[in-house]
């Protein structure tokens, strides 16, 4: 969800996605950095994303990925059904507060 | 990118997996020298904050796989590199295999021949093969075909079937005349509904109208059978509307029979079939339609839907008991419904013991083979300890190991199978060709999928059986001392398991041994008991012009020319004939009346069987007359018959005296006894003396032509065929044969046994062998340390052997006293097919015992040898 979130602003190579998403979480998710490419894999697999080999700016041979249609569509539906369940946990862990929406 | 793309380019997917994470770690690393970290450092630290490249390579591939094919075809592949690298292993345990299999597959073609394979039928399960049952008798006698009136009854009142058609049972020796020669063919009498009944349809043309059936033989139609179309007819699709003269009567060609449609009665191939309205036409017995007591057709009914087999049962039982009920003798005749089946079924479970038998016997061969296997499989699995802690050091899991383990023990138990089908296809014509020539039936074995289905099974299951227990044991253990190359002495406990295999498969070999012992010799008893009769120098043919519509008087003459013309060939020294001979499958008994002799309660005479034949009969046939003469033509005159008895009637009815001249009554006609004969067997070479007696030939039709020769019995049947060109081109004999042929018959059953039990023996001897060898030379492999040391204690050569031999024998020992005590149990299923000899026979025993314990004696003194040639230096600088 975070990598088609991070796509869906912008394509990306594999370092890019990585840096951008420890950016955007303040490092607060610590994850092995090499677990994005099984991630990636299923995504492509799943035709959610597209990766084309380019040059990037330093001059290297890259690949990047670019989220496609369907994976638009599939965040979308991912971030609704998190909401949800986010909302969810909210109302049972603070039930006398109305949820946010 | 598509699936096939993709298996093409799993190469390219793994070297761009590995450019971009090599991508990703320069640019970390890079952005950790900008933080000012020394080059070694960033690289360190990208890679630890990247993690596991090699397992995060191998997901991201595995996202790709389909993963549990990809990683059954590695383990293939593993498997056959492993299989090539010890050729040797490998030859053995499929070699071992192939041969077990391969008796399995042979066998269960049979079986499958016999008992499984469907008749080619529409919808068979619907279908329902009747008979009438004698509720008060027992075994296979107690069923029986239809007469005419009683099937006529059924397919017209019954509620039950929506078909019911019959067929006569017998296969009809036919002579089609063509060309101005007559040829046997094999004829088939069917109700006009059989092929609708049946829902066949044919392959051109039509089958049989119901009119067909309903009128008289106005004009005569018949059904060819696909192959007699393609063999004698060209396939000539103008065959339809054609006549053909079967028998010396016309009939019209009306279609051809499906090729798959061969008959649905096993062994007969009919190459026609014809109504029932030409039975009298046909097979010359005009009163057999109308007749409520010659039983001769077999029903088959279609269910309707909805009908369950027991309903329609109880049915036809109502029906079947009202034609009965007026029978004198009380017969209670119920019908009785089967499944259809080639085989019919009041004999399946005659022909399911004989199979079963021989099914066993191969069983036994394969799980000798198996246990070789096993015995295999596990001695390489300790030579690949090392391997295997490896393997597991590195991370692979128990059940990864195992299922390589047994993607290893199936691979070659497939190898195996393959072996066997082929071994299969290659010996089921010879066994086919077991069975006499001229017995007149035709027996198909084809490897059909349920064949395919058998051996691959089979061959699982054998995988499973041999590589699942090496799998596990090699599995257990510690992986240290494997890793730290110790040597493991094989101790009892490690050896257990390998010797109880041993002991198992000379246990097994030696039931099978003896079993096979016993039918062999029984074989050999059987050859040399006596028959009555010469089993040399005499040609036999059968004949039958009444097929073709002789006379009586035309009968009398064809055999009277026939006769004269045989004897005066060259190379004859005389000729008869016979209406019956000894050992055949006819028998006829006739009343005998004798004073002073009470018939058996319940009927008017005693029953004794009856032959009718020619002058010179005796001393063509090499039967001593023991009192008395022979016939002569004298002996027939109105009022007054000779009759000549054999011995066993002579001592049954007249004690110490001599029955020359003295008078008795045969089916209410007096005779009188002018000679005794020797005593002969007439039913079965097994049996206890029987009363027989002779009586001078009539006008029969069908009679066998005995011709005694001074040797060269086939060129004396070539004359006699010219004789019967010049006669009559259009009679066909029904048989040709040597004696020698003709007692392949009463052999038969003792001769397939014999032998296929002889060869199914030596196959688990030959297994066995191996295996006992194989064991003890593994053991000499492990142990050549401690042979080494002590021979250089002192230990001589003499020492060193005995020490392995008795290893050997031991087992062997305990194998075979095993063996014993389970043969005494087993062979007693043989004893049906034995001749003159006990299934206990204690020299049978003895022998096979020694003779096993010498096989085994020398397979454990080879490697034994081998041993003591060790050069104790050698073995202990191995070390």
């Amino acid at each position: 969800m975070m990598i088609l979130e991070s796509l869906r602003r912008q394509p990306a190579h594999g370092y890019a996605l990585v840096q951008h998403i420890q950016q955007r979480s303040n490092n607060l998710l610590q994850v092995e950095e090499g677990s994005l490419y099984p991630a990636l894999q299923r995504l492509l697999k799943a035709k959610l994303v597209r990766a084309d080999w380019g040059v990037s700016a330093t001059n290297r041979r890259v690949r990047t990925y670019q989220i496609t249609a369907a994976g638009r569509r599939h965040l979308e539906q991912e971030i609704s059904s998190f909401e949800r369940m986010f909302a969810g946990i909210t109302l049972v862990l603070n039930p006398g507060k109305p949820a946010a929406n | 990118m598509n699936w096939l793309s993709r298996i093409f380019h799993r190469r390219s997917l793994s070297s761009e997996l590995a450019e971009e994470m090599q991508l990703h770690l320069e640019e970390r690393a890079e952005q950790l020298m900008g933080e000012g970290l020394s080059r070694g450092e960033a690289e360190q630290a990208a890679r630890r904050a990247f993690g596991n490249r090699t397992i995060l390579e191998e997901r991201s591939r595995e996202v790709w796989q389909w993963p549990t094919v990809e990683s059954i075809w590695a383990d293939v592949r593993y498997a056959l590199r492993q299989l090539r690298k010890s050729p040797g292993f490998s030859m053995t345990v499929i070699l071992s295999l192939t041969l077990g299999l391969g008796a399995t597959t042979t066998i269960f073609t049979f079986v499958n021949a016999l008992l499984l394979r469907p008749p080619a039928v529409a919808d068979a399960g619907h279908l329902v093969e009747v008979m009438e049952h004698n509720a008060k008798a027992s075994g296979i006698e107690a069923y029986m075909p239809f007469s005419y009136p009683g099937y006529a009854l059924i397919r017209d009142h019954n509620h039950t079937l929506s078909g019911f058609a019959a067929f006569d049972g017998d296969p009809r020796t036919v002579s089609w005349s063509h060309d101005g020669r007559g040829q046997m063919v094999f004829g088939q009498l069917v109700s006009s509904n059989f092929f609708s009944v049946l829902g066949v349809e044919p392959s051109i043309g039509r089958f049989f109208r119901d009119e067909e059936d309903k009128g008289g033989p106005g004009s005569p139609t018949a059904v060819i059978s696909y192959s007699f179309w393609q063999r004698q007819l060209a396939a000539d699709r103008s065959v339809l509307g054609r006549t053909l003269v079967f028998n010396g009567a016309s009939y019209t060609v009306v279609g051809v029979a499906p090729p798959s449609f061969t008959g649905i009665l096993i062994g007969s191939r009919p190459d026609f079939w014809a109504p029932l309205t030409m039975t009298p036409t046909l097979i010359h017995d005009p009163a057999r339609m109308g007749s409520d007591t010659s039983f001769w057709l077999f029903g088959i009914g279609r269910l309707k839907p909805g009908v369950f087999k027991n309903e329609a049962q109880a049915d036809l039982t109502v029906l079947t008991r009202s034609t009965h009920s007026s029978d004198p003798n009380g017969a209670v005749m119920d019908a009785s419904a089967f499944p259809i089946q080639l085989v019919p079924g009041p004999f399946r479970g005659y022909v399911a013991a004989f199979t079963g038998l021989l099914m066993a016997a191969v069983g036994l061969v394969l799980l000798i083979a198996c246990a070789n296997a096993a015995n295999l499989v596990l001695a390489r699995a300790t030579t690949r300890r090392r391997e295997l802690a490896v393997r597991s050091a590195l991370g692979a899991s128990r059940f990864r190991i195992i299922r390589q383990a047994l993607t290893e023990s199936l691979l070659l138990s497939m190898m195996g199978g393959a072996g066997g089908l082929l071994v299969a296809y290659w010996s089921i014509p010879a066994l086919l060709n077991l069975k006499p020539a001229t017995i007149p039936i035709s027996v198909e074995a084809p490897l059909d999928w349920r064949v395919f289905a058998f051996a691959f099974l089979a061959s699982l299951l054998s995988g499973i059986a041999f590589g699942v227990i090496p799998a596990l044991r090699s599995t257990r253990r510690d992986l240290l001392p494997a890793l730290k190359d110790e040597r493991q002495v094989a101790g009892p406990r490690r050896s257990g398991l390998r010797n109880s295999i041993v002991v198992a498969q000379i246990t097994v070999c030696l039931v099978l041994l003896i079993s096979a012992g016993l039918c062999v010799r029984s074989l050999f008893n059987a050859r040399s008991i006596d028959p009555g009769f010469s089993t040399h120098n005499i040609a036999v043919a059968q004949f039958d012009p009444g097929s073709l519509g002789y006379t009586e008087t035309q009968d009398s003459q064809f055999y009277q020319q026939l006769l004269e013309r045989v004897r005066a060939l060259p190379g004859v020294s005389s000729a008869s004939l016979s209406d019956y001979l000894p050992l055949g499958t006819s028998r006829s008994l006739q009343g005998v009346q004798i004073d002073g002799f009470a018939p058996p309660p319940g009927q008017d005479s005693i029953h004794v069987q009856v032959a009718y034949i020619a002058p010179d009969f005796f001393k063509t046939m090499g039967i001593p007359v023991l009192n008395g003469r022979d016939f002569s033509p004298e002996d027939s005159q109105p009022g007054w018959h000779g009759l000549i008895i054999n011995q066993a009637m002579a001592n049954h009815f007249w004690p110490g005296r001599n029955p020359i001249g003295l008078h008795l009554k045969v089916d209410k006609e007096p005779m009188e006894i002018v000679g005794v004969v020797k005593t002969g067997k007439y039913r079965s070479l097994g049996e206890e003396p029987l009363d027989f007696m002779y009586r001078q030939m009539g006008s029969e039709s069908q009679e066998y032509l005995v011709v005694r020769t001074g040797g060269g019995e086939e060129a004396v049947l070539g004359e006699v065929r010219g004789v019967i060109q010049s006669l009559d081109p259009n009679v066909v004999p029904m048989e040709m044969e040597s004696i020698g042929q003709y007692m392949a018959l009463p052999l038969f059953a003792a001769h397939t046994t014999g032998v296929l039990l002889a060869v199914f023996g030596s196959m688990a001897l030959l297994l066995a062998t191996i295996g006992l060898s194989g064991v003890v030379s593994y053991s000499v492999s492990q142990r050549t340390n401690e042979i080494g040391v002590r021979m250089a204690l002192g230990a001589d050569r003499f020492d060193v052997v005995r020490l392995i031999v008795k290893q050997g024998m031991r087992l062997t020992g305990i194998g075979i006293v095993l063996g014993l005590a389970l043969s005494f149990a087993a062979t007693r299923v043989l004893a049906g097919l034995l001749y003159g000899i006990t299934p206990g026979d204690p020299l049978t025993f003895a022998a096979v015992s020694l003779f096993l314990g010498a096989v085994a004696f020398i397979s454990c003194y080879v490697p034994a040898h081998r041993a003591a040639s060790i050069d104790p230096m050698k073995s202990l600088r191995a070390e």
